[in-house]
């Protein structure tokens, strides 16, 4: 897949979670980080096949968020059927990047760093 | 050009931090209007004050608790009779108010007697009534009156009383913001844990951030109930003063209401380990989505994906038919906060109204990622709006309908722009399936009444008639 | 409808006392800011200033709305914690730059203290001046008015609030005698916009020139084709600064502006009447005529018609419907013991006044209920400091029966919930309509308020089934 072609489609799942989720915009940088990183893992096994590990409950929290995102990707963009593990892989850490980035890295949002909720 | 700064604003240009206009291609990383800081003063702002969002949002709205606030007169008559949320046991809450209204002579020698007098006569005049919250507010604040001394002191003398103090005087924090604060912080810290539930399923959560206004958490209740999931504590919408300390027993927590009740939500999650799922509950879509996330967390895919299909059913032809008729149509949208990210994606997606112009109350930079990322180009995103702004936005944006309080309704009234009441709604529920048909028929009421276009004619001038409305049957 | 009473009270008695009670349960007033914001609204290009936390004012202007379904210009300090521990004069002195500068019409600023900065001590006269000497630095050719009121919460209430404000813009605006004006002062207390335009007709039609303090008739304010927003007093500053030139001074209402008439007299010598409020038919006679003695007009054949039709209205309701019926009054002092005078003309029996604050001192006093005592013959009682749970516990303890209620919209749920046909008046009635529009003096107004309550009985009657086929034929 050539890089253009890896950041639009990048752009179309950053595009949905914008509009569509509120995990990656929790209150503190480390929940961010810590649903950014655990809904995206999930995603990525139910993408590639693999079981997700329901262990724990915020497991399952980050199951039920990655489960609905998974399946309007899926029927939003068709283009996911046909890819492969690895642009799997690809596409989903370049996701978290641009999330990192706007939700963490780049936020203007004085409270992200409060030591307290 | 994204920051902009109003021609009314030339002589406060500190505002221009506070007002972004989307522009293509940006995004918060770039521009972020500051939100939750002082307002100044003589701007004719449209905030509350903190002892509201403590009292008039959350506490107030207990079906059994009496709200006694420790001050004069005016804050208890002030946050009562200002908000529509039912309860099913006659709507206790809405009915009463509770002040130790505080003279010279407490606020020379301290008022604790008077409180301790005031709180033992409501407990004996209302000898039914076992729960309590006492509020704080400026004067008992600024003279340092020990509350929480005196609620223990009438707890001891009445051993089958609980009393909960919230300390949160109008002038701390920058609005109603400061007091869901530390109303929230406060209960689960003091009261979350005092009591255990009667667990009846498997499935329990808690419902936080959302307030019976016109019967949205009754109506949710019915989907809870057909899903087989049990409420434990609902934050507060109709809810009894126990229920809400038993929230630790709840394998999960829906936040609707991120502004007013995220704190609880996250201290529930770091102190006893529940997870937090925030949802939209205004929406068709969205609460769709929120319900198969639900019943995802518990593995009972099949009952959500059954209630979505039977709501849809009855409701969506519905929805269909307002959204033909309101395609294109222009919103504003000055509430609180969270609304202006809970509704302008919905109302996009639901029934095709493009919101034009955005101002929050009491947001944090917290709402304003979420309103940006979700709103549109060309959207007026506004901080701590005030009168004259929301004037020359008006003329900017031209809105079709504007979602509002009762009072700046008024004054969009005489433009000739229709309001509903984007705080205590016109005829709701607004939430859930059934509640989102409801606002699009305001909106539509609204948007399609005839008297707006006759305010324009002016009978001198013979040309001119009101236009022809086609409303439909719905 | 109520049996028949046949025995006679040998010694019916007017028992006058204070609620036992310490704290208040559903309070009648608002706190003095309230009443103070009140008065300001009711002068052309005056905006006034609270001084205090942002709720002292949002509520204030929230309740404003609720009752003439309008909305009013009210500025907030918006005091913040650092404010509230150092002082709060900075943000007075931003407050009126910030007004000065966005509104350029702007002529008056009363600057309205709250219990919290009252706590605090903040000066605000040492302020005003600062502010005087930047704004003639800023605007060397403009002259604001910045007018001191001290209203902490902890004392009085609306009513003294109204007052104290009233006061202090005359005492900051008017000016020496210059050249007699020939024209009447008339401070009507805290009246609706229906009550204004009576007055203004029956001047009119008397051929007396006068001006009403507070004009509030725009309150009640058009859609018009052109958009214009004119929802304002109409008293100007040159109406208060001619004060002193006028003829006389009427004050209609004891505790709503007959301190100004006072101080107009003590200061100008500026003859003061202070009469009975205007409500019924007797108290409407004395006014009259004692304006037509203080102006040598004679009382025009129209008023003495309209007398007519108002006593050949109440006559078809008083003995039929009215008699014997017991009534409990509450609301603002001049409105309840004018209207107490009110339903003995009609043979009503008042037999619970309520008012609502700590004046009783003052009420204790009042002729017009020293003169009751003369006038009923049925046991009274008037309860001051007394609040909305008085009324409440009385009914549902059963001490008291009453057939009617009349007051404000804030004891609602004791008529609804006890059964009780309820006519609103007084301030506020937001849960009816139009109501502002109504006056409630004079003939007219005696006789409007007759209709209403035959109206509400004849209701009641007909919802509960009780004798509703009187009505058979009438
Ligand atoms: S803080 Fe004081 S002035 Fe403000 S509303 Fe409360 S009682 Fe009134
Ligand atoms: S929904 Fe809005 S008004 Fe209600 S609590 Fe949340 S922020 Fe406040």
């Amino acid at each position: 897949m050539t890089a253009e072609a890896l950041t639009d489609k990048v752009d179309d799942l950053y595009g949905y979670v914008q509009e569509r989720c509120l995990w990656h915009f929790s209150s503190r940088s480390w929940d961010r980080q810590e649903n950014i990183d655990g809904v995206l893992a999930k995603a990525g096994d139910m993408l590639t096949g693999r079981e997700p590990v329901l262990e724990s409950p915020n497991d399952r929290l980050q199951f039920a968020e990655a489960k609905s995102m998974v399946e309007d990707f899926r029927e939003r963009f068709p283009w996911l059927r046909e890819a492969g593990d690895e642009e799997i892989r690809q596409l989903l850490d370049g996701l978290k990047e641009r999330l990192v980035d706007i939700a963490i890295t780049q936020s203007h949002n004085r409270e992200l760093k409060h030591h307290l909720y | 050009m994204p920051m902009v700064l109003l021609k009314c604003d030339k002589d406060i240009p500190e505002r221009e931090k506070h007002i972004y206009l989307k522009a293509p291609d940006e995004d918060t990383r770039e521009y972020l209007p500051i939100a939750n800081a002082a307002t100044i003063p003589g701007t004719l702002s449209e905030r509350g004050c903190a002892f509201c969002g403590a009292k008039l949002v959350i506490g107030g709205v207990l079906k059994d608790t009496i709200q006694m606030i420790h001050g004069p007169i005016g804050c208890a008559y002030d946050t009562w009779h200002t908000k529509r949320y039912p309860t099913d046991n006659g709507h206790f809450n809405m009915k009463y108010v509770w002040s130790t209204d505080m003279k010279e002579s407490h606020i020379v020698f301290g008022g604790e007697k008077r409180l301790e007098q005031s709180m033992n006569e409501a407990f004996d005049e209302m000898p039914e009534v076992k729960r309590m919250i006492v509020y704080t507010t400026c004067p008992t604040a600024l003279i340092g009156d020990d509350i929480k001394a005196v609620a223990k002191k009438v707890m001891k003398d009445r051993p089958d009383v609980d009393v909960f103090t919230v300390e949160c005087p109008g002038f701390s924090g920058v609005s109603q913001s400061k007091g869901h604060h530390v109303l929230n912080i406060g209960w689960v810290n003091e009261k979350v844990g005092t009591l255990e539930p009667e667990i009846t399923s498997e499935y329990t959560m808690n419902f936080i951030g959302d307030f019976n206004i016109q019967g949205d958490t009754q109506l949710l209740q019915t989907y809870w109930d057909r899903l087989g999931i049990q409420v434990i504590g609902h934050f507060t919408g109709n809810a009894n003063y126990d229920d809400l300390r038993k929230m630790h027993r709840a394998k999960l927590n829906v936040v609707n209401c991120a502004r007013s009740s995220g704190y609880i939500a996250n201290e529930l999650k770091k102190q006893y380990g529940i997870p937090r799922l925030d949802i939209d509950s205004w929406g068709f879509s969205y609460m769709a989505e929120g319900v198969r996330k639900i019943c995802a967390f518990f593995g009972i895919e099949e009952r959500g994906e059954q209630l979505i299909a039977e709501e849809e059913a009855k409701w969506k032809p519905k929805l269909d038919w307002y959204k033909e008729r309101l395609k294109g149509k222009k919103m504003a949208i000055w509430t609180g906060g969270p609304r202006l990210w809970h509704w302008t994606k919905s109302v996009e997606d639901d029934l095709g109204i493009k919101v034009v112009a955005m101002s929050s109350k009491f947001g944090h930079e917290e709402d304003f990622e979420k309103v940006i990322a979700r709103g549109q180009e060309g959207t007026y995103y506004i901080d701590d709006g005030n009168e004259l702004e929301f004037f020359e936005i008006i003329d900017l944006v031209k809105p079709d309908v504007i979602f509002t309080g009762p009072r700046v309704g008024e004054l969009v009234k005489k433009l000739h722009i229709p309001y509903v009441n984007g705080h205590g709604y016109h005829n709701g529920p607004y939430m859930g399936f059934e509640g989102f048909v409801n606002l699009a028929r305001d909106t539509y009421n609204a948007v399609y009444n005839p008297l707006a276009g006759l305010a324009g004619v002016d009978i001198r001038v013979p040309e001119q008639v009101a236009p022809i409305l086609l409303r439909e049957a719905a | 409808m109520s049996d028949c009473e046949t025995l006679v009270n040998p010694s019916p008695e007017v028992k006058v006392s204070a609620k036992a009670r310490g704290g208040v349960i559903n309070p009648m007033y608002d706190c003095q800011p309230a009443g103070a914001q009140y008065a300001g609204i009711g002068v052309t290009d005056c905006i006034p200033l609270v001084h205090g936390g942002q709720g002292c004012s949002m509520f204030v202007r929230l309740l404003f709305a609720q009752h003439f379904k309008e909305n009013f210009d009210i500025a907030s300090t918006s005091l913040h914690e650092e404010s509230a521990v150092f002082g709060g004069v900075r943000r007075v002195e931003e407050g009126v730059m910030v007004l000065a500068k966005r509104y350029p019409e702007l002529r008056v600023i009363p600057i309205i203290t709250t219990c919290s900065t009252e706590v605090i001590g903040d000066d605000i006269e040492g302020t005003i001046r600062s502010c005087q000497k930047a704004l003639k630095a800023e605007f060397p050719e403009r002259e604001l008015y910045l007018a001191p009121v001290h209203t902490p919460s902890f004392k009085g209430s609306q009513v003294t609030g109204y007052s104290e404000c009233v006061l202090s813009m005359f005492k900051t605006i008017a000016k020496e005698k210059t050249q007699p004006n020939g024209k009447l002062n008339i401070f009507p207390g805290w009246v609706n916009p229906g009550d204004v335009i009576l007055l203004k007709r029956y001047m009119k039609e008397m051929g007396v020139d006068a001006k009403i303090f507070m004009d509030t008739e725009n309150f009640d304010s058009p859609m018009m084709p052109d958009k214009a927003v004119e929802v304002q007093g109409q008293t100007t500053v040159e109406d208060i600064m001619d004060s002193a030139n006028a003829l006389a001074t009427f004050a209609l209402a004891r505790y709503e502006g007959g301190t100004t008439g006072a101080w107009l007299e003590k200061t100008f010598e500026v003859p003061n009447h202070l009469m009975s409020t205007p409500y019924g038919i007797a108290n409407t006679d004395a006014l009259l005529r004692k304006i037509s003695e203080v102006t040598g007009k004679p009382i025009p054949e129209s008023l003495v018609r309209e007398r007519g039709i108002a006593l050949d209205a109440l006559a078809d309701l008083a003995h039929m419907f009215f008699a014997n019926k017991k009534v409990a009054i509450y609301g603002h002092p001049d409105l309840v013991i004018g209207l107490a005078e009110f339903c003995l003309e009609v043979e009503l029996e008042p037999v619970l006044l309520l008012i609502g604050d700590d004046q009783g001192s003052k009420y204790k006093k009042d002729p017009r209920i020293k003169a009751l005592q003369d006038k009923v013959h049925f046991d009274m009682e008037v309860v001051h400091n007394a609040d909305l749970w008085e009324l409440e516990s009385r009914i549902t303890k059963g001490e008291l029966k009453v057939d009617l209620i009349m007051g404000h919209s804030k004891g609602r749920y004791i008529a609804i919930y006890n059964n009780i046909p309820m006519v609103r008046v007084g301030f506020p009635t937001f849960d009816r309509a139009g109501l502002y529009r109504k006056p409630t003096m004079g003939y007219q107004g005696a006789m409007e308020l007759a209709e209403n309550i035959a109206n509400t009985l004849f209701a009641h009657m007909e919802y509960t089934k009780d004798k509703e086929w009187i009505l058979n034929t009438w």
